[in-house]
C-alpha cells in the first residue's frame, strides 16, 4: 500500500488508540457526557480493548512506512503527538473529543477495509 | 518504608531537577531548535533565498559540475568536499583547502591551510553570491554541547554532568509520580499549582519516550571523553587504531602524502555511478578527493544518511586515477559499535524524514516546556512557605528570589535573546569584520541584559515585558524578513519553498504563543488583584459579605 496512506493510518489509528482509552476512564468520561455520567462495564472493555487494538494498528502501520528499526521512532512520535492531542482536547474543548473519536476510528476502520481489499 | 523511599525520590527528584535547570532549559531549547539547524542556516543567509527554490537533485549532473568548478578554481587544493545536493540543501556546497601552509618557524604557532567555500546553483552550475558571513543554525547546535565563552570541553563537561542530573530527575521523578496511568490524560487548567503540576506531568509522561532517548543518548554521544578509561587501557597512545576501529566511516587514505607527480583525475560521475552499484543503488551524500591532479588522488564516497538509523556512514574510497576500488568502510560494523551509532543516529535525528524530524521537534518542545514548568512549580510551591508571612507585609526568602530571578531570565529571557540573535542576523551590516562573532555578542547582550533585569526585579510585571518583548520579536521576524533581503512568505508560500516558509511560520506560531503566555499572565494579576485585594487590606471577615 502506498506509504502516505499508511503514515495516514498510523496517526489516525494512534489518536482513535488514546481517544478511547481515555474514555474509558471515569473522570474523562464525565468531562465528555456530563457529571455522574460515568461508562458501564461492557463499554469500559470495549473502549479499552479498542483503544489497545487501535494502538498496535498504529505500530503496525507505523513500521509498514518505515521498516521494523525506524518504525518504532515514528511509531512513539506518533503516539506522543496523538496524546498531546487527546489532552487538549479533553481540558479545552472535552465534547469535540467523542467526535474526534469518531472520525479518527472511522478513517481507520476506512483505511484497514481498503487494504484488506487491496491485499 | 514504601513512602519513605516515594518522599526520598522526591527529594531527589526536586533538588536533582532544580540545581541544573536553567542549563537544561538552554540545552533543550538549543538541541530542538537545531533539528532546523540547516534551514535555521538557509533562513539566515538571505542572499541564497532565491536559489533555494531549485528542485534539481541529480547527483551526477551535480558532481559534474563540481568537478568543473574545482578543476577551474582550485586545482592546487590538497582536498575538495563535495556536499551533493539534497531535498533540505538543493544547492551543490563545494570547500577546499588552499595550498598548505609553511611549516611554522621556531617559536610560531602552526598555522592551518585557509579553507575556501562555494555553493553552486544546480540547474547552471553557476556559483551563487557568496551569502553573509553567520554561523546560522550551527551556532544553537554547538551552544547546545559546547556552551560559549568558555573551552569547549568545559562545556561539554558541564553539559554532561547536568544531563546526568536529568537522567536522575526523570527515573526518580517516573518513581515519585503516583498516578502515571491515572492521571495520563489529565490537564486541569487555572488551578494555580494544580494546573502547573499537570503541564509538568504531561509534558513529561506523553513525550517520556523521547526523553528517557535524548539524555540516553545525549550522554552516549561524548561518552568517550566522559568516560575515556576503556579506550586507555585497551589502546594505550594508539589513537589511530582506536579511530580506525570505533569510528568505522572515516578512512585512513586521507593521511597518505602526495606523489608530486601530475596525473589527471578521472571523470568523478563515473566513480559515483561505481559507487552506487556497489551499494545497490543506494544514494551518495557527499564526495571527498585527496590530492586531486596527482598521481596518488584519492577519491572517497559517503553513502546517504537517510537509509538507516545508525550515524555509522558507509564509505568507499577509489583511487582517484585508475579507478581501482581501495576500500570499504562502515559496513560490517562490529555490534558494539554500530549499538553506539544507532544511539548517536536517535539523538541527532539526522536518518529521519521530515515528519519524524517534526515528532522530534514537538517532542523537543515538550521538553522544554516540562523542565519550564519543572523550574516554576518549585517558586510556586516555596512561595506558599510565605504566604503568612507575605500577608503581614513581609518578604520572600533569598533562595526563592534567586530561583524567580533565574527563571524569568532563562525561561522568558532565552526565547528572547534567540528572537535577538535572528534581528540581529539582519541588522549587523553585511561588510562588518568579525561579523559572526558580532551576531553572537548580541544574542549574549540580550539575554544577559534579560537574566539581570530579572535578577534585579523578579516581578510578574517582568514576566509579562520579556514574554511580550520575545513574542513580539519572534512573530515580526517574517515581516523583516522580505524587508531585509530574503524571500517573504507571499513568495515562499506561492513557490513552495517550504524549507524557508516554514521558519517563518514556525516562529510566527512561537511568538503566538509567547504573546498569549504574556496575556495571560497580565490576566491572572488583575483576576488575583481583584480576589485578593479585600483581604490585603486586612477586611475583617465578617464585613467582606457587606461591604459595598
Amino acid at each position: 500500500m502506498m506509504k502516505p496512506v499508511l503514515l495516514m493510518l498510523a496517526f489516525a489509528s494512534a489518536l482513535t488508540g488514546f481517544a478511547s482509552l481515555s474514555l474509558a476512564m471515569d473522570r474523562h468520561h464525565e468531562d465528555c457526557h456530563g457529571r455522574g455520567n460515568t461508562p458501564g462495564r461492557v463499554k469500559r472493555r470495549g473502549l479499552q480493548a479498542g483503544g489497545t487494538l487501535a494502538l498496535l494498528v498504529s505500530l503496525w502501520a507505523a513500521i509498514g512506512v518505515d521498516g521494523p528499526a525506524q518504525g518504532w521512532v515514528l511509531w512513539l512520535g506518533a503516539l506522543t503527538a496523538s496524546a498531546l492531542v487527546t489532552v487538549l482536547v479533553l481540558s479545552y474543548v472535552p465534547r469535540v473529543l467523542v467526535r474526534m473519536l469518531a472520525a479518527a476510528g472511522g478513517l481507520s476502520v476506512l483505511i484497514a477495509l481498503v487494504a484488506a481489499i487491496s491485499g | 518504608m514504601k513512602e519513605g523511599f516515594r518522599q526520598s525520590m522526591a527529594w531527589l527528584h526536586t533538588w536533582s531537577g532544580l540545581l541544573v535547570g536553567w542549563i537544561l532549559f538552554l540545552v533543550f531549547a538549543g538541541g530542538t531548535s537545531a533539528y532546523f539547524r540547516d534551514e535555521i542556516s538557509l533562513w539566515m543567509k538571505p542572499e541564497l533565498h532565491g536559489a533555494a527554490a531549485a528542485t534539481s537533485t541529480d547527483a551526477v549532473a551535480a558532481t559534474a559540475l563540481a568537478q568543473r568548478h574545482l578543476q577551474d578554481k582550485a586545482a592546487t587544493s590538497p582536498r575538495w568536499t563535495i556536499q551533493l545536493p539534497s531535498a533540505r540543501e538543493p544547492g551543490i556546497r563545494l570547500s577546499w583547502s588552499g595550498p598548505p601552509a609553511p611549516a611554522p618557524r621556531e617559536g610560531e604557532r602552526p598555522r592551518r591551510a585557509r579553507f575556501e567555500s562555494a555553493t553552486l546553483d544546480p540547474a547552471t552550475g553557476e556559483a551563487l553570491a557568496k551569502p553573509r558571513q553567520t554561523r546560522g543554525g550551527d551556532f544553537f547546535y554547538r551552544l547546545h554541547f559546547d556552551l560559549h565563552y568558555m573551552s569547549a570541553i568545559w562545556g561539554r563537561w558541564i553539559v554532561g554532568f547536568c544531563a546526568m542530573f536529568m537522567l536522575v530527575a526523570i527515573v526518580s521523578g517516573i518513581v515519585t509520580h503516583k498516578r502515571i496511568f491515572a492521571d495520563f490524560f489529565t490537564f486541569r487548567p487555572k488551578k494555580g499549582q494544580r494546573s502547573w503540576l499537570d503541564a509538568h506531568n504531561a509534558t513529561a509522561v506523553l513525550a517520556l519516550p523521547y526523553h528517557l532517548m535524548i539524555t540516553y543518548t545525549g550522554l552516549v554521544t561524548l561518552m568517550f571523553m566522559y568516560m575515556p578509561w576503556g579506550q586507555e587501557a585497551v589502546y594505550k597512545d594508539d589513537r589511530k587504531t582506536y579511530i580506525a576501529e570505533v569510528f568505522p566511516s572515516s578512512t585512513a587514505f586521507g593521511n597518505q602524502p602526495a606523489a608530486g607527480m601530475a596525473a589527471p583525475l578521472l571523470p568523478l560521475p563515473d566513480l559515483l555511478r561505481q559507487a552506487n552499484a556497489a551499494w545497490r543503488g543506494a544514494e551518495a551524500s557527499r564526495i571527498v578527493v585527496h590530492h586531486p591532479g596527482d598521481a596518488a588522488a584519492k577519491v572517497t564516497f559517503y553513502r546517504h544518511e537517510g537509509d538507516s538509523l545508525s550515524s555509522n556512514q558507509a564509505s568507499i574510497t577509489f583511487d582517484g586515477v585508475s579507478g581501482q576500488l581501495l576500500g570499504r568502510g562502515g559496513e560490517d560494523i562490529a555490534p558494539a559499535s554500530e549499538t553506539r551509532g544507532v544511539l548517536y543516529g536517535l539523538h541527532l535525528g539526522r536518518f529521519a524524514h521530515p515528519l519524524v524530524r517534526w515528532l522530534f521537534f514537538v517532542s523537543g518542545l515538550a521538553g522544554c516546556v516540562m523542565v519550564a514548568t519543572g523550574l516554576l512549580l518549585w517558586a510556586v510551591k516555596e512561595r506558599q512557605k510565605y504566604a503568612k508571612a507575605l500577608a503581614k507585609g513581609g518578604r520572600i526568602g533569598f533562595g526563592l528570589r534567586l530561583v524567580d530571578g533565574l527563571n524569568v531570565g532563562a525561561v522568558a529571557g532565552l526565547p528572547l535573546a534567540m528572537a535577538w540573535f535572528f534581528w540581529a542576523n539582519r541588522l549587523v551590516p553585511v561588510d562588518m569584520p568579525e561579523r559572526p562573532a558580532t551576531e553572537i555578542a548580541w544574542f549574549f547582550w540580550a539575554w544577559g541584559l534579560a537574566a539581570v533585569a530579572g535578577l534585579a526585579w523578579p516581578a510578574r510585571r517582568m514576566w509579562q515585558a520579556q514574554l511580550a518583548i520575545g513574542g513580539a520579536l519572534f512573530a515580526l521576524l517574517p515581516l523583516i524578513n522580505p524587508l531585509t533581503g530574503g524571500a517573504g512568505l507571499p513568495t515562499t508560500l506561492t513557490s513552495g519553498n517550504w524549507r524557508i516558509a516554514g521558519f517563518d511560520l514556525v516562529v510566527l506560531l512561537l511568538g503566538a504563543a509567547l504573546l498569549a503566555a504574556a496575556w495571560w499572565v497580565g490576566k491572572r494579576k488583575s483576576a488575583k488583584a481583584r480576589t485578593t485585594a479585600p483581604i490585603a487590606r486586612a477586611t475583617p471577615v465578617g464585613e467582606l459579605g457587606t461591604s459595598p
